[in-house]
């Protein structure tokens, strides 16, 4: 998976949880989207490894800085399977 | 799950959204699935869409405890507000629970709660030293765990009064240790186990356990648990389990809310049996051990029995003829539900929302006490229609899941202790008690002396005219004439100038009795005929009988009397008095099958010693 096919279907994740539409780019970040908080993290977490097949180790989620980054996440959990 | 029709709802401000989200919340099971139905809720909240009929009145509920408890929290304030019991939360901080609960300034204290939820730590509950250690020593350490939570509990109570539920403990489910974990009580494995057994069992009834050890297990072990969810964010267990145990939560904390159900109104044909009796007649019916399908029926039948034992009254709404609905309760031999059981039955063409409205009143319960279970969808909608207040269970398709079924729907689950609960436990040991001690000494004289029995006869009072009555209307073994009595006809007896009336009450140093035997005399010139003799079978050769006999020639010599005139009529349950009058030192003076007759002269009467010690006397003048 490329890294747009990737933030293309986190797109469909994030229209599931969120209510008012987000739309992803590589550059967003959760401070750049209101209803990201600390609470719907968790689930959101739970969701991409479900939808992806992944799992992430402990602490990296936290490094990524931005959707881009995480979208490179979990193209590296991805392979590394 | 699809939550688009809901989100739709929610942007339109539609009030279907509460409908929606109700279904959506019972059918959810994975975390993030109720989690955002939560989300979209609080959403609903902020965008002023109240459900119409949601109480102003919250629960006051504190969460509490060695994890972060975040988002369980939300979780279990979603689950009670779906069941329209809204909560006003207040949360302890991470780990913080013992300071929050024995610093009496603390916020837990100003917040007031009517309801605690406490997650103790779980590697408070480990034991420190040696697996090696004599298993005295790590014992002693498991009973400090044990009395530290219930002294915890006991202390918010004492301030609060609320309600405690607290979780006990997951299991292991690593290998390490291997069999050696079972040897030692210095394993987690055992120690956790010994934990939750001896705190479950010493539970105050203001303590409720979620009992987070069997939920894990039901879940599965391996995945109960998430290590990296506790290194990130100290999360209690896994997501997955998380939900499991937010449900038990919120069943718990709505169980102090809600009245349990009383009733099981049950179908029949496909129901308690394979096929249609009527069609299939009492041979054709599938029950019994001679075919799978007919076994299934029959465990069935014998959950449903076990339920009865637990106080579930049964009730039977069939569309049937009543002959042949009843016929195998009565003729076959597979049946494990009788006639007996029933406390209702409707066999008839009515429709059965009908059949159970009119069972409401028969029983004196309410309709929202009732849970109606068929194997029909389109009995179970006729139900849900016309009576709402009852609580439909669709059974199937495999009978052999209908026990499941049953057992899971969380209905008809004990609710705490009661104290007639707690006082029977205590009856019962006092009596194991007894019965030890009576092994222990050597004969019958030295043990009934060991007993310290006490005695109070007491003449008919108002007061004990409801006991009177209920003991002369049950007594049936110990029961010369077996003469029933209505509290009317008790104080007609205590206002006849020509009737003696007495009861006795007994204590030992093991525990009172109670009113336990009732004499009613009637005097005919110079003899007292004894009109009624009973006694309860608890206290047998116990010299009751003697000291009642005692009482009465005592009574009847005050009353002028010289001959005692004993009565034993025979009934199918009364033979063990067959010759008690005999046995007492009567004369029997006429015989017939329907009656023996027996005198005992006065002039010469001593009272026979006995062990008891009377305390107070009938017509006392004291």
């Amino acid at each position: 998976m490329t890294q747009a096919e990737v933030i293309a279907k986190l797109q469909t994740i994030f229209d599931t949880v969120f209510l008012e539409p987000v739309v992803l780019t590589p550059a967003i970040s959760a401070k750049d989207v209101p209803e990201w908080d600390s609470l719907t993290h968790i689930s959101l977490m739970v969701s991409v490894e479900k939808a992806f097949n992944v799992r992430f180790r402990v602490g990296e989620v936290e490094n990524a800085k931005n959707v881009g980054e995480f979208a490179d996440l979990i193209i590296k959990r991805q392979t590394e399977r | 799950m699809d939550t688009a029709p809901l989100k739709a709802f929610l942007l339109k401000n539609d009030p279907e959204f509460w409908v929606q989200l109700k279904v959506l919340t019972y059918a959810a099971r994975d975390f993030e699935e109720l989690f955002l139905l939560s989300s979209l809720r609080k959403k609903a909240h902020a965008r002023k869409l109240p459900p119409a009929n949601l109480p102003k009145e919250k629960l006051r509920l504190a969460i509490l405890g060695g994890y972060s408890l975040y988002p369980l929290h939300e979780l279990i304030e979603h689950l009670c507000e779906v069941e329209n019991h809204p909560l006003e939360l207040w949360q302890g901080d991470y780990d913080n629970y013992i300071s929050e609960i024995m610093d009496d300034d603390s916020g837990l204290y100003t917040f007031a709660p009517q309801v605690v939820f406490l997650l103790p730590a779980e590697r408070r509950c480990t034991y420190t030293g040696k697996l090696t250690d004599p298993r005295q020593m790590q014992q002693a350490e498991a009973q400090r765990v044990v009395d530290s939570l219930l002294e915890l509990a006991r202390k918010v109570n004492e301030k609060t009064g609320a309600e405690i539920i607290t979780t006990n403990f997951m299991l292991p489910a690593r290998h390490d240790l291997g069999a050696f974990r079972s040897r030692t009580l210095g394993s987690d494995w055992s120690f956790r186990k010994w934990v939750n057994l001896e705190l479950g069992l010493a539970s105050p009834a203001y303590l409720h356990i979620c009992d987070w050890a069997f939920l894990a297990a039901r879940h599965g072990g391996l995945t109960a648990r998430d290590d990296r969810a506790w290194f990130e964010s100290k999360q209690p267990c896994s997501p997955a389990l998380m939900v499991e145990l937010a449900r038990e939560a919120a069943h718990l904390i709505l169980s102090l809310k809600r009245a349990p159900k009383k009733v099981l109104v049950l179908d029949l044909d496909n129901t308690l049996w394979g096929g249609v009796v009527a069609d299939d007649g009492l041979e054709g019916i599938e029950l019994g051990d001679t075919s799978p399908r007919g076994e299934a029926f029959k465990a069935f039948q014998k959950y449903i029995a076990s339920l009865k034992q637990r106080g579930v009254l049964l009730a039977v709404c069939s569309k049937n003829d009543h002959a042949k609905a009843a016929e195998p309760f009565e003729k076959h031999p597979d049946m494990v539900l009788k006639m007996d059981d029933i406390v209702s039955f409707k066999a008839n063409w009515e429709p059965k929302s009908e059949n159970i409205r009119a069972m409401a009143p028969e029983l004196n319960l309410g309709l929202d006490s009732f849970v109606f279970v068929d194997d029909n969808p389109a009995e179970i909608e006729i139900v849900r229609q016309f009576v709402p207040e009852v609580t439909t269970i669709l059974l199937g398709p495999d009978p052999s899941d209908y026990v499941t079924q049953l057992a899971d729907c969380r209905l008809f689950e004990p609710r705490n202790i009661t104290a007639e609960d707690a006082g029977r436990t205590s009856q019962y040991q006092s009596e194991a008690r007894r019965k030890a001690l009576e092994a222990s000494v050597t004969d019958m004289g030295s043990y009934l002396e060991s007993l310290q029995m006490q005695a109070t006869i007491t003449e008919f009072t108002p007061v004990d005219v409801p006991r009177l009555s209920q003991l002369i209307n049950k007594s049936n073994q110990f029961n010369l004439t077996t003469r029933r009595r209505s509290e009317a006809e008790v104080i007609a007896v205590m206002h006849d100038p020509a009737c003696v009336g007495y009861s006795m009450r007994l204590q030992d140093r093991f525990g009172d009795h109670g009113l336990i035997s009732i004499v009613i005399g009637k005097k005919n010139g110079q003899t007292m005929e004894i009109d009624t003799w009973l006694m309860s079978c608890r206290v047998l050769k116990r010299q009751v009988e003697e000291e009642v006999l005692n009482e009465l020639a005592r009574v009847a010599k005050t009353r002028g009397c010289r001959t005692l005139h004993g009565i034993y009529l025979p009934t199918p349950k009364n033979e063990m008095v067959r010759d008690f009058y005999g046995r007492m030192g009567f004369t029997l003076t006429s015989e017939s099958d329907a009656k023996r007759e027996f005198e005992l002269p006065l002039d010469n009467f001593q009272p026979i010693p006995t062990k008891i010690n009377i305390t107070r006397r009938a017509y006392d003048p004291s």
